[in-house]
């Protein structure tokens, strides 16, 4: 065995089935050992969609996700995709072709130095000297993903490493990371926490991406027990029952009126798996004024970084749940419904701009899509505005079932991340929803859909514009549109179908339903080309820095 | 601000000196022993106060990831 068949040994034991990946030079020899191997490597056109797919795949599966790429270029490639696992807590690993290590520190072909390069986008790195070490790195770096807060791991091996002998065939013994627990929650600050909520009147709860973490059921007991009103940020979409009365919808920037302005309201918020991203803060010294906070999350790091808690939980956020439902119901359990009630009457219908009756709303397509969707759909987003028009309609019935780039934001996700959504979830309908601005960077992933005929459905919410900086351009540049003007984009429909994907076009509001529905039942991949109209805004708008007190709900 | 830190991966001092930079605070000293199982690592910072907890907050990261 060398060392490349080392390394696929190693994701053997792992339980991996699929990794996706771009070759090159100096991971030739991983590629040799991949062929014909029962891991399935999925050819990407880029090396970023490769690291967006493991993405998609490990948020929707709660997975590790597992990309590959060569030395230098493919490497540096990788960078966006893992910065946006870091930001997201997603757990991926890395596994980058290096130089031969008598070549590295010359500037030989292909060289870069990624261990350095991605220190800042990993939770940690290790560049492989010997074959006999790459199973135990393989396997610290899964465990390492998986472990408390989840994200990216890098392992890089240089090409002689790979091709090397291994002479030690023994297991990797379990690794440190492995044998270490996780924090507990602390029981004086558990019950510290349950008598701050029998004594408040306006509670509210936020949850955060943490509830992927396996505490879904667990988040819907504890709102439900409560009738507590609750919010979500954007990577907790669907983690409220169906049709909770007491949910408010997506708190922040271009949130629900209702979910923001109860916050603001409420004399105690229960934060969850969650860290006061500025979105949704906004100004943090008048977020939330009136409330004490109780504060849970398995990164100890988050604790006072921008909004200082009143009480700490540190520990898994299943098991702090678990916890203070038990300790609720050693006392008196109280209700909020009426609280939940007035929260709920905060806020209103979505506002959005008027358009006229002959031109397509992409609001009004995105209402149509989101009502015609199955249940069991999964659905990801690119960056921008459809991202955020998408997240205030979008009904997921899982965390799971909506995945976004939330906390980078980087355009170019959405697509590959359905890509890897549909390889981990092979019988369920996949989606994405994505504009003309980021479609385009990643358009030869169409090549991906056709070659696997993967069953990815896209609906391109096509504005002409890159609408999300056009629309700040407006409210707070003066109309000072700066290289947002997306006129001359090309023919989507003629694109997709040179790749041999069937393309739907959407002009009219008369044919919305009807194609709609025809894209969605669709037995292979297809795209939904909606031609919208160009200037429509993403309302209600918080402007950045400001708090709900300025919320936007039109145009001034 | 000071700090007495072992670390199992000798990078994490360069990393810590990168992070002290990016948030406006100056490294005042530095001094590593690297042993065979780890290093460690004495450091002192100055700044302003949000940043030094700031920057003590992504130390305390590194050592949760450095295991």
């Amino acid at each position: 065995m060398n060392g490349a068949q080392a390394v696929v040994a190693a994701l053997e034991r792992e339980g991996v089935e699929t990794i996706f990946g771009y070759p090159g030079g100096a991971i030739m020899p991983l590629y040799d050992a991949l062929y014909e191997h029962p891991v399935r490597h999925i050819l990407t056109r880029h090396e970023a969609a490769a690291a967006f797919a493991a993405s998609g795949y490990a948020r929707t599966s709660g997975r590790v996700g597992v990309c590959c790429a060569t030395s230098g270029p493919g490497a540096t490639n990788l960078v966006t995709g893992l910065l946006d696992a870091m930001m997201d807590s997603v757990p991926v690993v890395a596994i980058t072709g290096q130089v031969r290590s008598e070549l590295m520190g010359t500037d030989g072909f292909q060289e870069a130095d990624v261990c350095a390069i991605t220190q800042a986008v990993t939770k940690r790195n290790v560049l492989v000297t010997s074959a006999d070490a790459i199973g135990p790195a393989i396997a610290e770096a899964f465990a390492l993903a998986r472990s408390g807060r989840p994200g990216p791991v890098l392992v890089d091996i240089p090409n002689d490493v790979l091709k090397a002998a291994v002479t030690d065939l023994a297991s990797p013994a379990a690794t440190p990371l492995a044998r270490k627990a996780g924090p507990r929650v602390s029981v004086d600050a558990v019950r510290d926490a349950v008598a701050r909520i029998r004594s408040a009147r306006r509670p509210v709860a936020i949850i955060g991406g943490g509830v992927r973490a396996g505490a879904v059921d667990l988040y819907r007991l504890f709102t439900a027990l409560l009738g507590l009103p609750h919010t979500a940020t954007i990577n907790a979409l669907g983690a409220a029952a169906p049709g909770d009365p007491s949910y408010l919808g997506m708190l922040g920037m271009h949130g629900l009126k209702a979910a923001n302005k109860a916050v603001q309201r409420a004399d105690l918020l229960i934060a969850l798996g969650m860290r006061f991203d500025d979105r949704v803060t906004g100004k943090p010294d008048r977020f939330a004024r009136d409330a004490s906070v109780i504060h849970a999350d398995i990164d100890a790091t988050e604790f006072g970084k921008i909004v200082s808690a009143d009480v700490t939980l540190h520990g898994d956020l299943g098991a702090t749940l678990q916890a203070l439902v038990d300790e609720l119901a050693r006392g008196h359990v109280p209700r909020f419904d009426d609280w939940a009630a007035e929260a709920r009457s905060l806020g209103g219908p979505l506002p959005s701009d008027h358009v006229e009756d002959s031109v397509l709303s992409a609001t009004d397509v995105l209402d149509r899509f989101f009502a015609a969707l199955p249940p069991e759909a999964i659905v990801t987003t690119d960056v921008g505005q459809h991202q955020m028009w998408a997240a205030q309609r979008a009904r997921p019935t899982h965390p799971r079932r909506f995945a976004t780039s939330a906390g980078l934001g980087a355009m170019g996700f959405g697509f590959p991340a359905a890509i890897g959504a549909q390889f981990a979830h092979p019988g369920t309908p996949v989606f994405t929803v994505v504009g003309d601005g980021g479609f385009q960077m990643c358009l030869p992933e169409l090549a991906t859909l056709r070659r696997y005929d993967v069953p990815v459905k896209i609906v391109l919410i096509d504005n002409h514009n890159l609408g999300m900086v056009r629309q700040w351009q407006e409210l707070f540049f003066s109309q000072r549109y700066s290289a947002t003007n997306l006129a001359d984009n090309p023919d989507f429909v003629a694109i997709a179908r040179a790749y041999g994907i069937d393309a739907y076009r959407l002009e009219s509001p008369a044919d919305a339903d009807h194609l709609i529905g025809r894209f969605i039942a669709a037995s292979g991949p297809a795209l939904l080309h909606c031609a919208c109209h160009p200037t429509e805004n993403v309302w209600p708008m918080i402007p950045a820095g400001m708090s709900v007190d300025e919320l936007m709900e039109a145009r001034r | 601000m000071t700090c007495e830190l072992t670390l199992r991966d000798v990078r994490s001092v360069a990393r810590i000196v990168n992070l002290a930079h990016r948030f406006n605070c100056r490294t005042t000293h530095i001094a590593a022993a690297v042993g065979d199982a780890a290093t460690t690592a004495r450091f002192a910072f100055d700044g302003p106060p949000v940043a030094l907890t700031r920057l003590r907050a992504q130390i305390d990261r590194i050592l949760e990831y450095d295991v």
